[in-house]
């Protein structure tokens, strides 16, 4: 046991905030906070993962098979906490993720074709995987994939496919034999957005942010946009998730959130200081911070021991969601009718608006990724052992 | 950053385990429940085995480890609900070797680790003492002390007292001239006394520094029995979940059960985090009485809610005397309230606020 950073990723950590330093100019938090509407990327986001793709950072904890360096997990750590913290999304992208699975499941000619420009961020990538039918049950998908000489076409519609709008493909789970058991009948694609027959409708959410649903009518595309074996679908997706899963609970920023909460009660409102109420009621929020940093090093450290944790990440994921709920919540009552106020209100809002603009945000964190008691689930019967 | 074991810690958790699931029998602790006393075969046995030697330094025979180690040990104690002053007595003379009398603690490591002498804390609780607080004038202590853990069983006090109006810790003989214990009994029916001093020959052991390693220790060890006691009832819930069948399946298939069971287990995770944490930072000589509070408040907490949870799953059987889930239950209410309640340490962290600085 050791609770400590060592001096390499001291040095690190300091290396990561003075690049973020650097580029957290007003012009990038224009970009961020008008991302909700934005079709495209804004230049400083695409030069701040460019940036980031100059240094080596978005895969150095890779293998050096996969064109990383192999190093300690905590690097990953450290740099995603660092990112957090600054609430700057460092816009790996889902190509983190498929990239990978590609390199994995697809042969030597997809490889040769789509890691280099993932990796420069050339291609980027928007999971289609939910449908109207098929949300946490996602092995009930519909959309078929039918062979048509050497093609396939492709019907069906997709739903929630966040960033459908940005991407340059669609990472695509589809039907291939309807009559199989549901998890057997399942084979991925990778099928570049502006083929023909691909439509895609907004959805705008109530955090603001945008979403979308995707039509896809007589969508043609080549046998070699199939990854993986025909069928083999499932086991390269939950293969996926899993790679995902490892960091999806890692820090969310919630302690600035708190950090701020205190600044503005101290030099705003020191009256509320002087009730013991709302003293106890700050210290659980930071019980609670504490409790999260301690699932989320644990889980950590278990990653980067090279074992896979059983439960770890559901825990992380769990309280890291639930929290952000609550941490907004608290901070709003606590703080009585100015914590419903937006940021439009223009000097007046408390943390510009984060509160309210984090209550807002929070439920998808608790159902997404993942629902929270689906995590349970993972966490009764794979971490403990229960039974089915 | 690690917080998995290291792989001699893992020797050490599976030694000590291995043994006492061997050796000591649940049959062991009803009799000491009903007789009254501590368990001395085992203390002999952790003396002899050398595992008593760990958190001290080598200078004074020990192993020059540290709590860490020892709080593993103490987990593990707590697991089987054994009656042995090891928290107590490891941080006493912990404290001394660290910070008191250099003389003194040679004396008193080698006592603990040759045998002979235990220790108990005699500390100002957080529960207003009715009695004199301890004075020494001469050499010879006077006052009282409630909620002495091991009073009785130990053959010293470690006793918070005031010379000349500065505080100190004093080591008493306990079974010397001027010491009367009475015992006091509680929901884990574990030993604690109630202890008078009447002029009792005391030697200074240490000042203010000593005092409060000493109380930051036993706060921060105190935590990890909770966390052993919250461990033990989740893992012996989920056993029983898993094999107990109602409506023709194991009851642990159902969800609703499965994710009480969930929670427990983030509930105790995140409790050893903070409480080793806390205990770490101890060794390294970083703590702070708040975060110790802290990680004491949420330990509090699991050892009183996971262990009562684990009464809700399993029912009857659970309710019994002869069933062994009640010692945990029974044990962490009890070491939630000794060394400061969750309520207690929340109270301290709200009134040091102030010490809150933005993250890292």
């Amino acid at each position: 046991m050791e609770f400590g950073w060592n001096e390499e990723l001291d040095a690190f950590r300091d290396e990561v905030r003075e690049f973020l330093r650097e580029h957290d100019t007003p012009e990038l938090r224009a970009e961020l906070a008008n991302r909700g509407e934005a079709a495209q990327l804004g230049p400083r986001q695409a030069g701040l993962r460019e940036a980031l793709e100059d240094r080596g950072w978005v895969r150095m904890c890779w293998s050096e098979e996969l064109g990383g360096e192999g190093k300690s997990q905590w690097f990953q750590f450290v740099m995603t906490e660092e990112f957090a913290k600054k609430e700057i999304p460092y816009g790996a992208g889902f190509g983190t993720m498929v990239g990978p699975a590609i390199h994995r499941f697809g042969t030597e000619a997809q490889r040769e074709k789509y890691l280099p420009g993932i990796w420069a961020n050339d291609i980027t990538i928007c999971l289609g995987y939910s449908e109207p039918n098929a949300g946490t049950d996602l092995a009930a998908l519909e959309t078929l994939a039918v062979k048509d000489g050497d093609d396939w076409l492709i019907n069906g519609q997709k739903l929630w496919t966040s960033a459908a709008d940005t991407a340059s493909h669609v990472w695509l789970a589809c039907r291939t034999d309807p009559d199989a058991p549901k998890h057997r009948g399942i084979s991925t694609f990778i099928v570049p957005m502006d083929t023909p027959g691909i439509s895609v409708r907004p959805i705008m959410t109530i955090s603001g942010g945008r979403t979308n649903e995707v039509f896809f009518e007589d969508v043609r595309v080549p046998s070699d946009a199939l990854i993986g074996e025909v069928n083999q679908g499932w086991y390269i997706i939950a293969n996926a998730l899993d790679h995902e899963r490892v960091w999806i609970g890692a820090g969310g920023g919630l302690r600035h959130i708190f950090d701020r909460l205190l600044a503005h009660i101290r030099e705003k409102r020191p009256e509320l200081l002087e009730d013991d109420v709302v003293r106890r009621r700050l210290v659980e929020l930071e019980l609670d911070l504490d409790v999260m940093e301690g699932l989320v090093l644990t889980n950590a450290s278990i990653v980067a021991s090279g074992d896979t944790p059983t439960m770890e990440a559901s825990m992380s994921k769990i309280w890291t969601s639930e929290l952000r709920y609550h941490i907004s919540n608290v901070a709003m009552d606590l703080l009585g009718h100015e914590g419903a106020l937006t940021e439009e209100a223009d000097g007046f809002a408390p943390l510009g608006g984060e509160l309210e603009r984090t209550y807002r945000a929070s439920p998808i964190q608790r159902f997404g990724g993942g629902a929270n008691e689906v995590q349970r689930d993972i966490i009764a019967r794979r971490g403990l052992g229960l039974p089915r | 950053m690690d917080t998995t074991l290291s792989e001699t810690q893992r020797l050490l958790r599976d030694s000590v385990r291995d043994y006492l699931r061997n050796e000591v029998p649940f049959d062991r602790i009803r009799e000491l429940e009903r007789e009254g006393g501590a368990d001395q075969p085992l203390w002999e046995y952790l003396q002899g085995a050398g595992y008593l030697t760990l958190p001290f330094a080598e200078s004074h025979g020990g192993e020059g480890g540290e709590l860490t180690d020892a709080a593993i040990l103490l987990e593990e104690l707590t697991r089987r609900a054994c009656v042995i002053p090891f928290l107590e007595t490891t941080a006493s003379a912990r404290a001394i070797e660290r910070h008191g009398d250099e003389a003194l603690a040679d004396e008193v490591v080698r006592g603990v680790i040759g045998g002979g002498v235990t220790i108990a804390p005699a500390l100002q609780g957080s529960t207003p003492d009715n009695g004199a607080a301890p004075r020494v004038a001469s050499g010879a202590l006077t006052g009282e002390r409630r909620f002495v853990d091991y009073g009785a069983e130990v053959s010293h006090h470690l006793v918070e007292a005031t010379e000349d109006g500065e505080p100190g810790l004093y080591l008493v003989e306990a079974r010397g001239e001027g010491v009367t214990t009475d015992s006091l009994s509680t929901i884990a029916r574990t030993p604690l006394a109630h202890c008078t001093y009447d002029g009792a020959p005391a030697r200074r052991a240490g000042g203010a520094e000593a005092l409060q390693f000493l109380r930051r220790a036993g706060r921060a060890l105190c935590a990890i029995q909770c966390v052993g006691n919250a461990q033990q009832a989740l893992d012996m819930t989920v056993e029983y979940v898993g094999m107990r069948v109602q409506f023709g399946r194991p009851i642990g298939s159902f969800q609703a059960v499965q994710h009480h069971c969930a929670n427990m287990a983030t509930q105790t995770l995140g409790a050893r985090f903070l409480t080793y944490q806390a205990v770490w930072r101890l060794d390294q000589g970083t703590a702070s009485d708040r975060q110790i509070a802290k990680a004491k408040a949420l330990a509090s907490r699991a050892g009183t809610e996971v262990t009562m949870q684990a009464h809700i799953l399993f029912g009857g059987i659970g309710y019994t005397e002869e069933y062994d889930l009640h010692f945990f239950s029974r044990h962490g209410k009890e070491r939630a309230l000794a060394w400061g309640s969750a309520d207690e340490c929340l109270r301290l962290a709200a009134g040091t606020l102030d010490e809150v600085q933005p993250w890292r």
